[in-house]
């Protein structure tokens, strides 16, 4: 690897020196882009082995150990760093709200693309993305002040279960509601890029508008859509106002969509000041970062898989 | 119902906006032959015929006059179904398009959405298709990859299994081989001659050789005006139009 590295320099300096003018420059400048590109890929793997380096403390003590990602019981006081709660926590609100976004982001943008009127797209489509460019907080306030009563008062009892409305529910539905907008225009541009002749060759087999978009639009604005929801995914696990603010933050495995949890994001938000001074617990928090870090990074790898698979049987590129 | 042509088109006008692109176009075309529409680039061949399975109807701005009689009854007539025309009158496009799906399931496509549901109908219907068009023997052994990977010449072909598998009695061709290499649209030329024996073929080509040899009688559009149809043999031997000489010396086009 490194005696290839060592090659391509010294050609690439061979090269420099027998060319002239213009291709000089040509050949200065592809070199130059090339120290962006590796600066931008070389940041994550920074962050990487800063989380390591700094969470290293706890996953190598006798109170630690790798046995944190399973253990449940968080208490700092007695030196108890579980973080299992955290990350079942995000798991479910990620899951939860990427479940609730999705189909409703997709029918939202196969409207827009499809049947919309072409006089209300524009400012339909405009009106979506300021939503995107809403502060999280504001999200979460509003969430505190609307949803979460309505679920403790309207939806809660009407399932016959006590809550005061904060809860994995309300994170996982203002979670869905910041993620629309992405899943709305990134899906809607993926379906206007579908050439007009693959409809036109399902119209022309007697297929209605509604057939065309669902059957061969959708299959064939799919790489699309899927990137869609691997920006979400992101989006939804590494989501800290908003969901702070509505989930309750208790310290328990949520069994029903009424209980309250308490996702990563929100744990090292809450406790970082306190912990600062204490190593154990502040490694255990960047811990938490790490494990979060990594799954984010998972679950674009997973999506991105599954992606190239589904272009893969439809023979798109 | 009885009828004297299987297509008959009666003084059709169309427009684009403002844009008049037909003007007062008859003619008519009989079971089992091929017609072809020749014409130099924007001369109305496409939208010629667009009409005749209402594709036109897509786009916003189309606004038409006159009118179009399949099997005698015209179909633009307000209580004419609109889905049932098209699957009666198939389509092959310019540029092969097959949908992002397998090769089975591009075949499929069309008789599922018409309601057969019986696995083995579909398989043995796909299997007949694909015959007819000529491409069985070089894809049954993979009918399950995406059609996509399928050479440029065998995707036409896809194309026109897929337009076959709802038994339309009307075949559309919209110049299906311009964008082929000669070899696959040598093939598909011998294939159109073997489907006139149980389709109507109306064939918009550029090409006039290739009108010549494929066609038995044809139509030559220039500027949204039908100048001739007649027999092609006729056509070919002596116009009887300045226009009509003109393009198939290739002085025009």
């Amino acid at each position: 690897m490194s005696q290839q590295i060592k090659e391509d320099l010294s050609q690439f300096i061979r090269e420099l020196r027998s060319a002239k003018g213009s291709a000089r420059i040509d050949l200065l400048g592809r070199f130059g882009l090339l120290i962006p590109a590796l600066a931008s890929s070389a940041v994550i793997v920074l962050i990487l082995t800063f989380l390591w380096y700094e969470s290293a403390l706890i996953f190598a003590s006798p109170e630690g150990g790798m046995g944190i990602i399973v253990n449940p019981t968080w208490n700092p006081n007695r030196d108890l760093y579980g973080i299992a709660i955290f990350i079942a926590g995000s798991f479910m609100c990620t899951i939860l709200a990427i479940g609730i976004a999705v189909p409703l982001g997709m029918a939202g943008a196969l409207f827009l693309s499809e049947f919309c009127p072409h006089r209300l797209r524009g400012p339909i489509r405009m009106v979506i993305e300021m939503m995107a460019a809403i502060p999280s907080i504001v999200y979460g306030l509003w969430a505190y002040l609307v949803v979460t009563p309505w679920i403790g008062s309207v939806l809660a009892p009407a399932f016959g279960v006590e809550s005061n409305g904060l809860s994995l529910l309300a994170g996982g539905i203002i979670l869905a509601i910041m993620l629309l907008p992405t899943i709305v225009t990134v899906s809607d541009d993926a379906l206007q890029s579908v050439p007009r002749t693959l409809r036109e060759a399902s119209l022309a087999l007697g297929a209605t508008s509604t057939e065309t978009a669902r059957k061969v639009v959708m299959g064939a604005a799919m790489p699309g859509i899927g990137a869609a929801v691997v920006l979400s995914l992101g989006r939804a696990v590494g989501e800290t106002m908003a969901v702070l603010m509505v989930t309750g933050n208790a310290l328990q495995i949520p069994f029903s969509l009424f209980d309250p949890t308490y996702v990563m994001t929100s744990i090292i938000t809450n406790q970082l000041g306190y912990a600062f001074v204490f190593p154990l617990w502040r490694s255990a928090l960047f811990a938490v970062a790490l494990v979060l870090l990594l799954m984010s990074i998972s679950f674009t790898i997973m999506a991105k898989l599954f992606i190239r698979w589904g272009m893969k049987t439809r023979g798109l590129r | 119902m009885s009828y004297d042509y299987k297509i008959e088109v009666r003084d059709l006008s169309t427009w684009f906006g403002k844009k008049k692109i037909l003007k007062e176009i008859s003619c008519y075309f009989e079971d089992n032959s091929v017609t072809a529409v020749m014409g130099p680039s924007g001369c109305g061949k496409s939208t010629l015929l667009r009409s005749l399975n209402r594709l036109n109807d897509t786009i916003g701005s189309f606004r038409m006059s006159g009118e179009v009689l399949l099997e005698g009854e015209n179909i633009y007539a307000p209580d004419s179904d609109v889905y049932d025309l098209r699957r009666r009158v198939g389509m092959v496009f310019q540029r092969p398009n097959p949908f992002p799906m397998s090769v089975r399931d591009n075949i499929t496509y069309g008789p599922k959405l018409h309601g057969m549901k019986d696995i083995d109908e579909l398989d043995n219907l796909a299997e007949q298709s694909l015959k007819k068009a000529a491409l069985w023997d070089e894809v049954k052994d993979s009918l399950e990859d995406p059609a996509p990977n399928l050479s440029g010449g065998q995707q036409q072909r896809l194309c026109i299994a897929r337009a076959l598998a709802v038994d339309p009695p009307v075949l559309l061709m919209d110049e299906p081989v311009s964008s082929l290499d000669p070899i696959s649209a040598g093939k598909i030329e011998e294939l159109i001659t073997e489907l006139k024996k149980e389709y109507t073929i109306i064939m918009v080509t550029h090409n006039v050789q290739q009108a010549f040899r494929v066609s038995d009688q044809a139509a030559f559009l220039y500027l949204g005006e039908l100048v001739e149809f007649d027999k092609t043999k006729r056509i070919a031997e002596a116009p009887s139009d300045d226009r009509t000489e003109a393009f198939i010396t290739g002085r025009i086009g």
